[in-house]
């Protein structure tokens, strides 16, 4: 489904990714874990379009989406929840999730039932169902959290990419991710999964990579991966 | 009493129309954080284009009132136009590699072009705009009010209210209020920002035509009519601060009625002066403007 080949971004001169190559099989979760600073972020940033990448080939479904516009990205079926969760503020928890919708609502993508999706989604997360009518800014960080990944879903994506969802989370919260995580995978949405809980990533996913200083170090099923010695010294912890 | 009530309602007219164009500094504002130095300039364009088209009508046969109706449409698509030449020619570029002061000059620069134009066209002396409206006053309790300043402050509630409408009910508004919010995140949710920001180049000076056709029946129509009503809305948008709707009508009611006040209580000459201090005491005391808020923003 997505497929990267290849890849070298980053900002300006400095470049943060050097060849990197991954695979997004459809209708499974990958994840790529890797420390602070290593490009995981960027990855998915160059992926979406939000920065252009320097070379390498993006596939999606069979096409190269490398230097298009996000927003062409994103009517090909490219959903992603970006770092920080970047709701709207000014506006309501009902139109942030709306305009996850807008190449199906403009005629970009193809319709579906929107309303049915909506009321679907606001069901998933009945925490945005009590404040619909609440301005985004107003939400705690965990609905926001909520709130950005309905707001994503509302493309019916072909790809979700999912930066640090739990980041910022208490950890009752973090569980609640992790488990509509869990609930999308069970639903055979075709997931990128960015997370710097590595183990409870690798928990939920089926396949990872592990990113280190720009490059791809490791990668493979994700239950072997939890029993790298090497991945769990470096990022499960000595207790794992 | 009754001449205080006077210049009230010459202020209030006057003061609509700051806040008209002050309004089309928040368009773009909101969007790009760049702003259209030539907004007089299109404000000028739009009262000449209105001036040619209604007179064209009228030499047709045309009553004076059918001719402006008519012309309006032709003025406010030609705003349209003229603002998204801005956008395309003086402030894409600058936006696209971030420069910081790029679009100041590049705005600056075609809004002398746009004035050097309007003169060869129009000439450099001041026209007459056929009043659309009978120009004998209504005298209402002793306060003599002329139609056509009636006009003004429903125009400019109209504009702004339609404006208002079109960002709280459509989809399309929905996506310029979340480019407006956060223009990477718009961008991921199929939202093409770059024509977001043409947009709003083109209602800001449709805005501004719209002042220009306004008030061109109560002033006189010519090159120079836009470089000081620009000048003072900018104050405006100061005052009421860049970010609120409601701010820019208060503050160019504000400063409209404290001109017409000084100008008539103490001197012509200093009517500028008062508006000018207050624009002075915001930037020192609330830089955000009277009614600026500062963005929610909780990561």
């Amino acid at each position: 489904m997505l497929e990267v080949r290849n890849l070298v971004a980053g900002y300006g001169k400095v470049k943060v990714l050097h060849a990197l190559s991954l695979h997004v099989p459809k209708g499974q979760l990958v994840t790529l874990i890797g420390s602070n600073g290593a490009g995981k972020s960027t990855t998915l940033r160059a992926v979406s379009g939000m920065i252009r990448p320097d070379s390498g080939e993006i596939m999606l479904g069979g096409r190269n989406i490398a230097g298009m516009a996000s927003h062409d990205i994103t009517r090909l079926g490219m959903a992603h929840s970006p770092e920080g969760r970047r709701v709207f503020p000014t506006l309501s928890v009902s139109d942030n999730v709306l305009l996850g919708a807008f190449p199906r609502l403009t005629g970009a993508r193809s319709k579906g039932d929107v309303k049915a999706d909506f009321d679907r989604l606001i069901d998933l997360f009945p925490k945005l169902k009590d404040r619909k009518d609440q301005l985004a800014g107003t939400l705690s960080g965990g609905e926001q959290q909520m709130l950005a990944m309905a707001r994503a879903l509302m493309l019916n994506p072909e790809v979700l990419l999912l930066d640090e969802p739990s980041m910022g989370l208490a950890p009752k919260l973090v569980e609640e991710v992790f488990a509509t995580i869990s609930r999308l995978k069970a639903a055979k949405v075709t997931m990128l999964l960015v997370e710097q809980f590595a183990a409870a990533a690798l928990d939920v996913a089926d396949f990872g990579y592990v990113l280190e200083n720009g490059r791809i170090s490791s990668s493979g099923p994700a239950e072997s991966l939890k029993n790298d010695p090497a991945v769990r010294a470096a990022y499960l912890g000595a207790a794992h | 009493m009754q001449n205080f009530m006077q210049i009230l309602v010459s202020g209030i007219s006057v003061g609509m129309i700051y806040g008209v164009i002050a309004f089309g500094y928040q368009l773009t504002f909101a969007t790009s954080k760049t702003l259209n130095f030539g907004q007089g300039e299109a404000l000028t364009l739009g009262a000449l284009v209105g001036f040619s088209t209604v007179t064209f009508l009228i030499a047709l046969g045309l009553p004076p009132l059918a001719a402006y109706i008519l012309a309006l449409p032709i003025v406010l698509a030609f705003g349209l136009l003229q603002g998204a030449v801005v956008e395309r020619f003086g402030v894409r570029q600058a936006i696209k590699t971030k420069s910081e002061a790029g679009w100041i000059m590049a705005t600056i620069a075609l809004g002398i072009i746009f004035k050097n134009m309007a003169e060869n066209v129009w000439g450099k002396d001041p026209l007459k705009f056929p009043s659309p409206l009978s120009e004998a006053p209504l005298t209402i309790g002793g306060v003599n009010l002329r139609p056509m300043e009636i006009a003004i402050v429903l125009g400019a509630l109209a504009m702004m209210l339609a404006v208002e409408a079109f960002n709280r009910r459509s989809i399309y508004g929905k996506a310029v209020v979340a480019t407006s919010n956060d223009r990477d995140a718009a961008g991921l949710m199929g939202i093409n920002t770059p024509l977001v920001i043409t947009f709003s180049y083109a209602l800001s000076s449709l805005s501004a035509a719209l002042a220009g056709v306004l008030i061109a029946p109560i002033t006189l129509t010519g090159a120079n009519m836009g470089a000081a009503l620009g000048l003072k809305a900018f104050a405006v948008a100061i005052i009421g601060g860049l970010s609120s709707g409601l701010g820019v009508v208060v503050g160019g009611l504000i400063l409209g009625i404290t001109e017409s006040l000084t100008g008539f209580y103490f001197d012509t000459g200093y009517k500028d002066v008062p508006g000018l201090l207050l624009l002075l005491l915001v930037l020192s005391f609330k830089p955000a403007g009277l009614f600026g808020k500062s963005a929610i923003k909780k990561v």
